[in-house]
């Protein structure tokens, strides 16, 4: 028999478990009420996973809409393990077609992810022959890799893309937000495994495909500079080649070329490079160096045309002010020597520009002074970048001005003692050619979408009258006298008047015998429309500008001004001693009966 | 009635002890049967929920685990129906010897078990692998109970109640010492019946505290239990709190009604083995507040059953026996719910009817019989 005191006590035990009952249901209330909303997000962030997709990178095309870089359709290929049903099969399928090692392979078709990745960049015709195996579980993604139809044209400039289609270097990094575009994604639910579930909501953003990028590189320009860059560099065994070619009046760059230059579609595969010290990347960033823009060198000779714009600016020297030249100058308790040994004698400020006379130019430059001359360097963009849209680009090393005395100057007026980029060198030499205007030499023109309709067209400055108009006309026609008849004679084509300065810098430390042959020149001399400066970094046997650089930029020319449509003007180059009086006001006398020096040694 | 005079001896004496055996009445507590059959069937379709995908994932059969627990719950509601009809006093025969074994297994289970989740638990007979704890836990309530009823008189002395206890407590340290949660219930199992036979109150306080400071010192004396303590505290600090944390998840992003049966994301390997201890957090999370409150309310709807057939029965052994079944079926309730909630420091114990695991529900379900067994007699007691 129950007795009483049983009974309720039974009863104390049922209401003590009704009692943590309901406390449970409040606690449970508590986390399903109050704190579900915190508990949720926690959770859906776990679940959620963002897959990205890719979004097309846009094309680069030369000003004339070839293709330079475009996307190549490429398969990925990996493999889910828990959907492989005959691993056997999957294996051998993977080796045979891929070309890949059995043993790496198994491990990979072994391994118990979500997804394991074989190989990627795959041929697209390699992929399609695994996909008609259909097997189980080998999972087939398409995929765009950059790609370069002409391999190595303008290498330097262009610059590649890394594993992700992002710019590494050149252009491709410069213009990256352009080229780009917005990745889009896809956002769906998963499990702790990582496996996405299907029959759930998936939210997808298409991506934004990136821009087109027209550039105002001439597949044509720059091809045939890089053939003659390429045979002068392979005749005279050089280290390297250089070579711009620009629009002087508004800075578009028509060609870029370093030779060796490296195949794009290859990037780390060295290129002229055979043997190298330090590391294998420190050999790679220097093959990929865009040495136009990325370093600097002693200008040499062709710097005197800065000097001479700087000394017509100040208005202290006129083309027949007359100069001796006795082979050498003292300046303070030093004897800076001329080119040439013996001196030339007597000569004007013009006849000095064509000689290249450093004598003549150490005057000219201490009758400047220094203040006028930094302010004039000034004026030619030579103190700053040029803005060109390239990464990485080096700045000039000049002397401070409160350090600069007598002798520092004189080595300054006739390009020595500092260090300047070729591209700003280029720059300086188009303001004297232009009209005095100083342009920012670039690439970028406009960029198009996926259409082909203009979206953007990208504007630079331009500083008009940086130098005089006069000035500039005297340059051209002193310029012009190098090639017709001083030591750029080698430039000489027939049909165009050119007008050029060589150079001949020795590399420090001096006395090594290494030397950087250069020439800058450009067309028509009286209309430029196209600049150019070529540099030969460490030529064998003879090297001087004027001997190995000169004729190569002719040459040059010779193809690239009937390809830009400039006309022939033989009239003009036979009466070249007569059309000085273009020139009205200044008195210039340009010797026709040139020396036709042959003389290698005038620079 | 023809058949059984031709029959002859052997017939006659099996009849009898059928006829002894079975009790003839057809009453029995129906409301506590189908709660019951309801709990069973809502535990088959959560296990199946809760372990299809990935049953599907690991062992490319959607159905394992449902599959077995299904037979299992088959066996285990024939063993419920079968009990049910038994007069349940024929188990007086068998609780002496009964704890003697489960004494005896509990002692050889380090020497003869099998590992399995780094736990020595399981012993294989004949195959069949079985956790004698699992047992341990119906059989401490049939002993205690049988011994109480026995010493209903004198209970109230404490050598009495210390008599009725010493082989319960036996096996509670031998459990304790391998498993603290089944410790646990089996210590509520054997102090409940006591503390319901004797008329005395004050003492049983007394052993409250003691056991109180025995848990306390139980902690400070295992270091890694205390640890276990600030895990409970917070769980997003330790590894170990993964579980918990995915728990809080789940049944934080059920809400009010859930997300729908089968719609749980937390299940997908987020909380590992969703389909065991852990089960109740996805019944929040696929069917909300409501119906983690309403499946509560099933189990409270059992006990109250249960101990309506406690308080009207007149035998006084067959109502201690309910009450260590109450004891049993809702400390494991309470506890379960109680750690899924991160209300109690975590520790191992299934939702009885719903987690997945044979030996467990076939035994709930026959302690579930045992009380509806009790039910009849209650009837036919009623009748006299």
């Amino acid at each position: 028999m129950l007795k009483p005191h049983m009974k309720r006590k039974i009863l104390v035990v049922l209401v003590g478990v009704f009692a943590v009952a309901l406390l449970l249901t409040v606690r449970l209330s508590y986390l399903m009420i109050a704190k579900s909303e915190y508990y949720m997000e926690i959770a859906e962030a776990l679940h959620d996973r963002e897959r990205s997709i890719k979004a097309k990178r846009g094309v680069i095309y030369d000003r004339n809409g070839v293709e330079l870089a475009s996307n190549k359709p490429v398969c990925s290929v990996s493999v889910i393990h828990s959907q492989i049903t005959d691993e056997d099969a999957v294996v051998d399928a993977l080796c045979g077609v891929l070309d890949l090692s059995e043993g790496e392979v198994r491990k990979k078709v072994q391994a118990n992810t979500i997804r394991e990745k074989i190989k990627s960049n795959v041929d697209k015709e390699i992929a399609d022959k695994l996909r008609e195996m259909d097997l189980d579980g080998v999972m087939i993604d398409e995929d765009y890799k950059r790609y370069y139809p002409y391999d190595t044209l303008a290498s330097k400039v262009l610059g590649f893309t890394g594993a992700d289609n992002q710019g590494i270097v050149g252009i491709e990094v410069a213009y990256e937000e352009t080229l780009a575009g917005v990745p889009g994604s896809i956002l769906t639910m998963t499990d702790a495994h990582g496996y996405e579930l299907e029959n759930e909501a998936e939210s997808r953003i298409e991506p934004i495909p990136g821009d087109n990028l027209h550039i105002s590189i001439d597949v044509n320009i720059q091809k045939y500079a890089e053939q003659a860059a390429t045979k002068v560099m392979k005749a005279k065994n050089a280290q390297r080649v250089s070579v711009v070619m620009m629009n002087p009046q508004n800075g578009e760059i028509y060609a870029m070329v370093n030779v060796p230059e490296y195949n794009l579609n290859e990037p780390y595969t060295l290129v002229g490079m055979e043997s190298y010290e330090g590391s294998k990347q420190d050999a790679l960033n220097t093959m990929w160096r865009n040495f136009c823009i990325n370093d600097t060198y002693e200008p040499g000779s062709t710097f005197k045309l800065v000097t001479a714009v700087a000394a017509l600016e100040e208005g202290v020297v006129n083309l027949d002010d007359g100069f001796s030249c006795p082979g050498f100058r003292v300046v303070e308790d030093r004897r800076i020597r001329c080119h040439k040994v013996g001196g030339h004698g007597s000569e004007t400020f013009a006849e000095g520009f064509k000689n290249s006379c450093n004598p003549v130019f150490m005057d000219v430059g201490a009758r400047v002074g220094v203040s006028a001359m930094y302010e004039n360097y000034e004026k030619l963009g030579l103190f700053e970048k040029t803005g060109v849209d390239l990464p990485g680009e080096a700045s000039s090393i000049m002397h401070k001005q409160e350090n600069v005395k007598a002798v520092e100057l004189a080595t300054m007026s006739f390009g020595q003692s500092f260090q300047i980029t070729p591209l700003q060198l280029l720059r300086a030499a188009s303001a004297a050619v232009n009209g005095g205007t100083l342009v920012t030499p670039h690439f970028g023109m406009y960029t198009t979408d996926e259409a082909g309709t203009v979206k953007e067209t990208f504007q630079y400055n331009m500083e008009e009258s940086a130098i005089e108009k006069e000035t500039s006309e005297t340059m051209k026609l002193l310029l012009e006298s190098v090639v017709a008849e001083g030591s750029g004679n080698k430039a000489q084509i027939a049909g165009y008047r050119i007008g050029g300065k060589t150079a001949t810098s020795e590399k420090l430390p001096r006395g090594n015998g290494k030397y950087i042959s250069s020439f800058l020149g450009f067309a028509p001399a009286n209309n430029p429309q196209i600049i150019g400066i070529i540099l030969i970094d460490e030529p064998e046997g003879i090297y001087y500008g004027g001997t190995i650089a000169a004729p190569v930029m002719g040459e040059m020319f010779a193809n690239i001004l009937p390809y830009l449509g400039v006309e022939e003007d033989y009239t003009e180059q036979e009466e070249s001693s007569e059309d000085t009086n273009e020139t009205d006001g200044i008195d210039v006398e340009l010797d026709t009966s040139s020396q036709s020096n042959g003389n290698d040694l005038i620079e | 009635m023809a058949k059984k005079k031709k029959s002859g001896g052997l017939f006659n004496s099996i009849k009898e002890f059928f006829q002894e055996l079975f009790i003839k009445s057809d009453y029995v507590d129906y409301p506590l049967m189908f709660v019951t059959l309801f709990l069973v069937v809502f535990g088959l379709v959560m296990v199946y929920s809760t372990s299809s995908y990935t049953a599907e994932l690991k062992l490319g059969q959607a159905t394992y685990y449902l599959v077995r627990q299904g037979m299992f719950a088959l066996l285990g509601v024939c063993v419920m129906l079968f009990i049910s009809r038994m007069d349940y006093h024929f188990l007086k025969k068998f609780s002496v010897p009964l704890m003697l074994v489960v004494i005896v297994l509990l002692v050889a289970l380090p020497f003869v078990g099998v590992e399995s989740h780094g736990a020595v638990r399981w012993i294989n007979i004949f195959g069949f692998q079985f956790q004698p704890s699992e047992f341990a836990k119906p059989i401490i309530a049939l002993f205690t109970a049988h011994i109480a009823s026995i010493k209903s008189a004198r209970i109230g002395e404490l050598k009495i109640m210390a008599k009725v206890l010493i082989l319960p407590v036996i096996a509670i340290v031998l459990i304790t010492s391998e498993n603290l949660s089944t410790g646990i219930i089996c210590t509520a199992i054997a102090c409940v019946i006591v503390f319901v036979t004797s008329p005395k109150v004050k003492q049983f306080l007394v052993i409250g505290g003691i056991l109180v400071c025995v848990m306390i010192g139980f902690l400070l004396v295992a270091s890694y239990r205390l640890e276990r303590i600030d895990i409970w505290l917070n769980p997003e600090k330790y590894d170990s709190g993964y579980q918990t944390l995915q728990s809080l998840y789940a049944i934080g992003s059920g809400g009010l009604f859930g997300k729908g049966l089968g719609q749980s994301i937390q299940k997908l390997g987020f909380i590992p083995e969703s389909h065991n201890d852990y089960i109740f957090s996805v019944v929040c999370e696929e069917l909300g507040l409501f119906g983690a409150i309403c499946v509560i309310g099933m189990f409270m709807f059992l006990i109250w059953r249960c101990v309506i057939i406690a308080v009207n029965t007149e035998d006084l052994y067959g109502a201690l026996i309910v009450v260590g079944i109450i004891t049993h079926i809702a400390v494991q309730v309470l506890v379960n719910i109680a750690v899924v909630t991160n209300s109690i420091p975590p520790t191992g114990v299934p939702l009885p009817f719903i987690s997945y695991g044979g030996t467990a529900l076939v035994c709930v379900l026959a302690e579930v019989g045992i009380v509806l067994s009790v039910s009849r007699h209650l009837r036919v007691a009623k009748e006299y």
